[in-house]
């Protein structure tokens, strides 16, 4: 005790600084150590959940790439179906509308050549009275008198026969 | 108040309370204590400055901390396992940033130099708390107190007290017997190595640090010592100290270091049959 009595130890002092440091104790171990430790196990979780969480997410993207390749490789057999159907469909479809065209085209010429005829005939009657009514006039005028209706309507039945044939 | 023109405290190993303190009831009053007392107002504002705002994304302050808790906290884990950091890592840890700051506010231009004199005594108005045997006994009290609670509490009193005197080595028959006197022999030297612990580790800090200011003090004063006129003097007292400086830098951190890793290791001997 006497050579702790040398060093100036004596228990006022000795209290005082072990008080001073149980202070410094709680409040490092209070305020910073505790709250600190408890933000690292905190963040230490949140990175260990990360990398779980990557992980999954990096499954989940190649499970989703590969339905993706085989939704677009059926999506292609599909369409190619479909092209095929439309392509048979279409080429049926323009037979059947070629036909139609050529038997509506026939029926044009038919009709078109039938007009032809009639309105031949109905012209060719046309002249024929004009030249019925010419060889009257022209009859009259040559004999210097006027006719009669029998005369004009002989006159007219013989030049008829006579165009007629 | 004077500066000093002599080495501090030569003639005395004790802290100093002022004469004027002496008799009142702030006897207890030294300029150690003060000094402790601002080291523990420089680590609150520390704490409070990094710890204002705790965040998961950290702050600069909070970083660096988290930096220093972190490492330390991994290389005290490395030692004690998971279960008795958790314990213990508040201790260890207070005792290193404790120390240490308390041993580099030594250094300081002023600590140790400035004061009184009162009679033909000089008394530093600021003397570092590691410089004080009176603080070095105090941290190895409640560190062994902290020890022995923690080793009962974790090894219990049998086990702990086999650990002592019991025969190691897995003997049986015959020589069993032969080795029990032997081995309560061992076991009384390791209760006096453990008893003298707290003053070993009380001795050694407070004697580096003491030693330490004490030769900074010298190195100042070399001039004068050698009776160099004064200009030389004046030159001497910028030039000779800077090495000692760095040298007392390093004992600073050193001693710091010391102290937690032996009260770490005592942990770590009694405690880590339990822990594996």
């Amino acid at each position: 005790m006497e050579i702790l009595k040398q060093f100036g130890v004596d228990w006022p002092h000795f209290i005082a600084q072990l008080i001073l440091f149980l202070i410094v104790y709680f409040v490092l171990n209070r305020f910073a150590f505790a709250p600190l430790l408890k933000v690292l196990e905190e963040r230490r979780k949140r990175i260990e959940e990360g990398q779980l969480n990557a992980e999954k997410i990096k499954k989940q993207l190649a499970e989703a790439e590969l339905r993706y390749q085989e939704i677009l490789r059926k999506a292609n057999d599909d369409a190619q179906v479909m092209i095929e159907e439309l392509r048979k469909t279409n080429e049926a479809f323009s037979q059947r509308e070629m036909e139609k065209a050529v038997k509506e085209s026939a029926a044009i010429v038919e009709r078109a050549r039938h007009e032809i005829t009639s309105e031949r005939n109905r012209m060719v009657d046309e002249v024929r009275r004009e030249m019925v009514s010419l060889v009257v006039k022209t009859t009259a005028q040559v004999a210097g008198k006027v006719l009669s209706p029998e005369d004009q309507k002989r006159l007219s039945e013989e030049a008829s026969k006579e165009l007629a044939s | 108040m004077v500066f000093s023109p002599l080495p501090i405290a030569s003639a005395e190993l004790s802290a100093e309370t002022p004469e004027f303190l002496t008799h009142s009831f702030l006897a207890w009053f030294t300029n150690s204590i003060l000094v402790t007392a601002i080291v523990l107002g420089v680590i609150m504002w520390i704490v409070r400055s990094c710890t204002r705002k705790i965040e998961v994304i950290p702050g600069a302050g909070q970083n660096f901390l988290e930096a220093v808790v972190e490492g330390f906290y991994g290389a005290v884990e490395g030692i004690l396992g998971d279960k008795m950091t958790r314990k213990s890592f508040g201790l260890l840890g207070t005792l290193f940033i404790f120390i240490l700051i308390s041993n580099w506010f030594g250094l300081l231009p002023g600590v140790g130099s400035i004061g009184w004199h009162e009679g033909d005594k000089f008394i530093p108005l600021l003397r570092p708390g590691t410089a004080d045997m009176n603080m070095t006994i105090a941290m190895a009290t409640v560190s062994m107190v902290l020890w022995f609670y923690w080793t009962m509490q974790v090894t219990g009193p049998v086990a702990f007290i086999k650990e002592l005197f019991g025969v190691k080595g897995g003997m049986s028959g015959p020589i069993l017997f032969l080795l029990v006197p032997l081995f309560l022999f061992v076991g009384v030297l390791e209760v006096v190595s453990i008893l003298v612990r707290p003053v070993s580790l009380s001795l050694r800090l407070y004697g580096n640090i003491f030693a330490g200011e004490n030769m900074l003090a010298t190195m100042i004063n070399i001039g004068q010592i050698f009776h160099f006129p004064n200009w030389l003097s004046s030159v001497l007292s910028c030039i000779v100290p800077i090495p000692f400086y760095f040298l007392e830098l390093l004992i600073g951190f050193l001693q710091a270091m010391v102290f937690t890793l032996l009260i770490l290791v005592y942990l770590q001997l009694s405690t880590a049959h339990e822990e594996h």
